[in-house]
């Protein structure tokens, strides 16, 4: 159980600095209004207020509530710290997913016919990601922690 | 449906779940929501139980029949337009006493009233245990755990409108100081003694 | 017979003690959850994070999805050529009324009932509506509602409300009918006449919002910002002004629950439903008698009479006054109407933030009105008022920035 709890702060602690990191990475490629930053499958866009500026925040407190939990991570009260990070994380990361599923369902403006053809949907889904997207399967672990009651002996 | 139909008034604290309650008891579709005071106006419905036929109002949530808004003042309205409603109180069995204090002034009112103590699977989550039938022998009014959103105990509630009871507040006054002497009324059922006696 | 309220509370007590008893209580994680989400650090970002959750999934599905990738090639590339080519006469007067501009390329540009009319209310709102109350049912119904109205009872308080305001500031964003019958949760009739004020000013119902994503994107985030200083100003004004009290209420917060989706559905469609057939024939109305004002002059009329009004003191363009005037009845379509005219980003921001605290529709008005023929007079007073100072003080900050 104890080491268990070990474990658990660690990766926590980890996943925190890194959604910290690129939360601010948001921020400020968005602030210097460089033209982008791209790394393999990774994107920081930074081209709007909205998504970057404001959803960089979110990332940046997702992030702070992580590292707020780390400490002794069994606790409940900690661990509800970390799962509302995941949360936001997950916030960002989805509405990316759900903006990119709603731009690939129609055929596009200039095309005749109205859905896309598969390929074209598929290809909607292709990298670069962004960082949120990037984390999301990271943030997993915390949803298995979460589901299967393993971060305390508490229920639910 | 030798009667014509009667009345049934839904009274209790905000968010307990009357909407909720009044949607699985007539089909009806009150706007039903997480937060207090979603319900500002009233809401009707039919419900036939045993060939009878009941209007069943919905009202906004109250703490009391001093109404503090114009929600709750509506609420108020209802209960002094339809004298002669039978009122059903929903209580949060999580925080009987919170409603408690409204049931008690219907009782005081002298309306025929009958209790669903509503939300009893949260109550049962939480390790909250509610006696109904204990609450049923002091109030001297029909007690019926229900869970609205899961369903528990409907059936039982609308089966048990017609043996709604006018109760006298210093007996039940008496009662909860543990006197429960006064003479047993002739009815069949036994167990609760209070049930269609008159 | 009736107690006196002390002996009443002490029965309450005896009954309770004799039926309740209360097991060890564990705590949840939804109970951490619920708390982190009212204390105000951890809370404020949560709430940043759903207004974001929120703002980006409304404009992904109705901008992106429903509107650029359906509507706007159904209506512009097949209904309005249709329509242009099979009604009769384009030089008649119902051919004016219902088609509009014979050499209108797309649905926003012909200002017919049947073209700008319909696409306004079915391409554009339609989706922004029903978008918007899925999400606010979800909000409703998981119990997070309550606790927003929790972490903003301290700023309502500034402007005279108390955090529930939160409830109708919210639904009129969707739209502003249910909104006005959900002040009735407000105690004193001090705080219902502000917030109704509040509302019909500066709350842009989801018609108007889903317009100005269509036809400003890039303008949409100003006008909010000037809504949301407009609504604080004017707020702490009223509160100032208006006799009355603001008594402090307790909220109580309902536990967190997993919506239940045939509740959610339910809800979604009365809400849709009610919209349908309250707004949408006063979008199809609004557009054909607005037309007909054309015909007769009176636009033109009256356009010219308020010109100065608006040139000098609200600093916007000649041309915009038309739209402007229009805008009493038809604010959704003025907002399409003014992206047509050429002014600086300014201009475009200050006439589109006028068109949205201008008159509230006459749906909200007549609702207004059941709650009280007093309050909606003075409400229309405030109302005159602020569009007067609120359109002044903007062109005001644009002469100081240098951008007007």
């Amino acid at each position: 159980m104890n080491q268990n709890s070990t474990t658990l702060s660690l990766y926590i602690g980890l996943l925190g600095l890194v959604t910290l990191a690129f939360g601010l990475a948001d921020i400020l490629v968005w602030a210097g209004a460089s033209p982008g930053f791209s790394v393999g499958i990774l994107e920081i866009a930074g081209d709007d207020f909205f998504r970057w500026a404001w959803g960089g925040a979110v990332m940046v407190f997702g992030g702070l509530f992580m590292l707020g939990g780390v400490k002794s991570a069994g606790s409940l009260e900690q661990f509800g710290k970390a799962v509302l990070g995941a949360v936001m994380v997950w916030i960002i990361a989805g509405t990316d997913i759900f903006a990119r599923l709603c731009e690939s369902i129609p055929a596009g403006e200039e095309a005749s016919e109205f859905f896309n053809s598969v390929a074209g949907f598929v290809g909607g889904f292709a990298p670069p990601y962004s960082p949120a997207i990037l984390l999301l399967p990271f943030t997993l672990v915390i949803l298995y922690f979460l589901v299967t009651g393993r971060f305390d002996e508490t229920r639910e | 449906m030798a009667d014509t139909s009667k009345t049934v008034l839904m009274m209790g604290n905000p968010n307990v779940g009357k909407s909720a309650l009044f949607n699985r008891l007539t089909g009806g579709d009150a706007v039903v929501s997480n937060y207090p005071g979603t319900t500002v106006d009233y809401t009707k419905g039919v419900l036939i139980e045993s060939g009878q036929e009941y209007e069943v109002i919905d009202a906004p949530g109250t703490y009391s029949l001093e109404a503090r808004d114009a929600a709750e003042g509506v609420a108020v309205r209802l209960i002094s337009e339809n004298p002669d409603a039978t009122v059903l109180i929903v209580l949060d069995a999580t925080r009987v006493e919170r409603g408690l204090y409204l049931a008690l002034e219907v009782i005081e009112r002298g309306c025929p009233v009958i209790i669903a103590l509503n939300m009893i699977d949260a109550a049962r989550d939480r390790q909250i245990a509610v006696d109904a039938r204990m609450l049923q022998k002091i109030l001297g009014a029909p007690v019926v755990p229900t869970s609205a959103t899961g369903g528990e105990g409907i059936r039982n509630l609308a089966e048990t409108i017609r043996k709604a009871q006018k109760a006298d507040i210093a007996n039940v006054r008496a009662r909860a100081d543990g006197r429960f002497d006064e003479p047993a009324r002739s009815g069949g059922c036994a167990e609760c003694g209070r049930c269609g006696g008159c | 017979m009736a107690l006196p309220v002390q002996e009443r509370w002490d029965l309450v007590d005896a009954i309770a003690r004799k039926t309740v008893t209360t097991g060890t209580h564990r705590q949840t994680l939804g109970d951490v959850l619920g708390d982190l989400t009212v204390r105000p650090l951890t809370g404020i970002s949560v709430a940043v994070a759903v207004l974001y959750a929120f703002w980006s999934i409304f404009s992904s599905f109705a901008g992106a999805l429903v509107t650029d990738g359906f509507m706007v090639k159904a209506f512009d590339n097949y209904w309005l050529p249709w329509l242009q080519e099979v009604w009769p006469d384009p030089a008649s007067i119902h051919y004016f009324l219902f088609v509009g501009d014979p050499l209108a390329e797309n649905c926003f540009e012909a200002f017919g009932m049947l073209t700008s009319g319909l696409f306004v209310s079915i391409g554009v709102v339609l989706p922004a509506v029903l978008i918007f109350y899925l999400m606010m049912t979800v909000l409703e119904d998981s119990g997070y509602l309550p606790r927003l109205a929790v972490l903003m009872d301290t700023v309502f308080h500034r402007i005279g409300l108390h955090g529930y305001a939160i409830v109708p500031a919210i639904l009129g964003l969707g739209c502003n009918v249910p909104a006005v019958t959900a002040t009735r949760v407000l105690e004193t009739r001090k705080q219902r006449f502000i917030m109704m004020s509040l509302l019909a000013i500066f709350i842009p119902c989801g018609a108007q919002i889903g317009v100005m994503l269509e036809v400003i994107p890039e303008t949409v985030g100003w006008v909010m910002l000037y809504l949301v200083i407009g609504f604080g100003i004017f707020g702490f004004v009223l509160d100032r002004i208006i006799p009355g009290s603001n008594p402090e209420i307790l909220i109580d917060v309902p536990p967190y629950h997993w919506p239940l989706w045939d509740n959610v559905a339910k809800k979604l469609m009365n809400r849709t439903k009610s919209f349908l057939k309250d707004a949408v024939p006063f979008v199809l109305f609004g557009v054909l008698i607005v037309n007909v004002l054309y015909l007769a002059g009176i636009i033109g009329a009256l356009a010219d009479l308020l010109e100065p009004l608006f040139v000098i003191w609200f600093g916007v363009p000649k041309e915009t006054v038309g739209p402007l005037v229009a805008a009493f009845l038809r604010k959704d379509l003025a907002v399409a109407q003014l992206s047509a005219i050429a002014m600086t980003p300014y201009q475009m921001i200050t006439s589109v933030v006028l068109v949205s605290i201008y008159f509230p529709c006459v749906a909200t008005f007549v609702v207004m009105l059941r709650e009280g023929w007093k309050e909606l007079a003075a409400a229309v007073a405030v109302l005159v008022a602020t569009v007067f100072i609120y359109g002044g003080l903007i062109h005001a900050v644009g002469i100081l920035m240098g951008v007007a």
